[in-house]
């Protein structure tokens, strides 16, 4: 059961329902996690806004960013959102291979990740372990593989889904349903 | 040092200048962490639209949300949020006797703190710490005090904290020289436990001197 109640269109204001319409459109449900969140419309907007944009085509593949998702999610020990974040991977062509590779250290000796996949799952895992401990060498590796628009994107997306993460499962909130269109 | 560039505000684009002078009229500056998205402006525009929502009186007062940023950033050993924050807290009034109460569970006996307060301290720490494992007395003393709405703002708070404190450490965001000379509070009355933390902290202190 969620910590708090979990609206639906009916009973929230127009604000809030223009929101859901959004997440509705981009996630092919509203997730409940927007719905919770809904008790606050600020928050519950400024969030979706963050996490529709988070969620989608980026500076690197949104494929990829799924893997980094499940990776940091993995990390951190949390439930919330797995299970979608799978499909979405998934429904993206990641293979079942790769989503089973980031557990663990796998993904260290995995032959099915590239040298510059693998310094961002380092990244993730440094961030979860002490994130004032990230090395000047792995920094050094990462810029050796992605731009700075591309290393702030991938810092973003692992440290949101902290966030989300940690929201979620304090709310106890599940989406095991998200993604339920099929993707353009 | 910083991992990415600073965008300064005369290098940015439309989209980053515009979060650039929100954040000069909420802040009076645009801080190191802001230039630092500069690098990815959609991303920047997005993401301290969050911020910006609650710095800001809201369901619960910012005063209430300042001692949530504050016990989750000490808890997650961010020098520059508790740095940022030991200074806007006390504009708002959170004195350094009551800052400094919030180290470990020293606020649960202050006298500082209202029982509203202590209970979602108490939520914050096993937010910080681990939510699966929050205890049903904890969730009966917070909805004792606040309703479903300021529930989700604490809970969004802490977790916007976490975030954004993991988010600048990582690429190394240093303190803006303003806080040159700045004492620190918390981190004087507990130590930091992270060896690269306390190098950050020996580092900010031998210039501020």
């Amino acid at each position: 059961m969620a910590a708090t109640k979990i609206l639906t269109k009916e009973n929230v204001d127009a604000e809030v329902k223009e929101v859901f319409n959004r997440a509705e459109i981009h996630f092919g449900s509203v997730p409940n996690l927007v719905r919770v969140l809904a008790s606050n419309p600020s928050m519950c907007t400024s969030i979706t806004n963050f996490l529709i944009q988070s969620m989608g085509p980026g500076r690197i593949e949104w494929g990829f960013k799924e893997l980094i998702i499940l990776k940091t999610l993995r990390v951190m020990k949390s439930f919330y959102g797995y299970g979608a974040h799978e499909k979405m991977a998934l429904d993206l062509g990641v293979s079942t291979d790769k989503i089973g590779d980031i557990s663990n250290s796998i993904w260290k000796s995995s032959a099915h990740f590239s040298p510059a996949e693998k310094v961002v799952f380092e990244l993730v895992e440094q961030i979860g372990l002490d994130a004032n401990d990230v090395s000047d060498d792995l920094w050094e590796r990462l810029r050796a593989n992605w731009d700075n628009g591309q290393l702030l994107e991938i810092n973003a997306v692992i440290t949101t889904f902290i966030m989300i993460g940690r929201v979620g499962d304090t709310l106890g909130v599940s989406d095991p349903i998200l993604f339920t269109k099929a993707l353009n | 040092m910083a991992q990415l560039p600073y965008i300064e505000p005369e290098h940015a684009d439309p989209v980053t200048k515009e979060v650039y002078d929100k954040a000069v009229a909420r802040f009076e500056m645009v801080l190191n962490i802001f230039k630092i998205t500069g690098n990815a402006p959609e991303i920047a525009e997005k993401m301290w639209e969050i911020f910006f929502e609650i710095l800001q009186d809201g369901q619960i007062s910012w005063y209430q949300k300042e001692l949530l940023i504050l016990k989750s950033t000490k808890m997650g050993e961010c020098l520059y949020c508790v740095t940022q924050h030991e200074a806007v807290s006390a504009r708002l009034g959170v004195t350094k006797e009551k800052q400094e109460d919030i180290v470990g569970v020293e606020y649960r006996t202050s006298p500082h703190y209202t029982p509203g307060e202590v209970a979602i301290l108490d939520l914050c720490s096993h937010v910080v710490l681990d939510p699966e494992t929050i205890p049903d007395n904890v969730w009966a003393v917070v909805k004792k005090h606040y309703d479903d709405g300021q529930i989700v703002e604490i809970v969004a708070t802490i977790g916007a904290y976490l975030q954004v404190s993991k988010f600048g450490d990582a690429m190394g965001v240093e303190l803006e020289p303003v806080w040159n000379g700045h004492q620190p509070v918390l981190f004087n009355i507990e130590p930091p436990k992270s060896k690269a933390v306390q190098r950050h902290l020996d580092h900010f202190l031998s210039h501020s001197n």
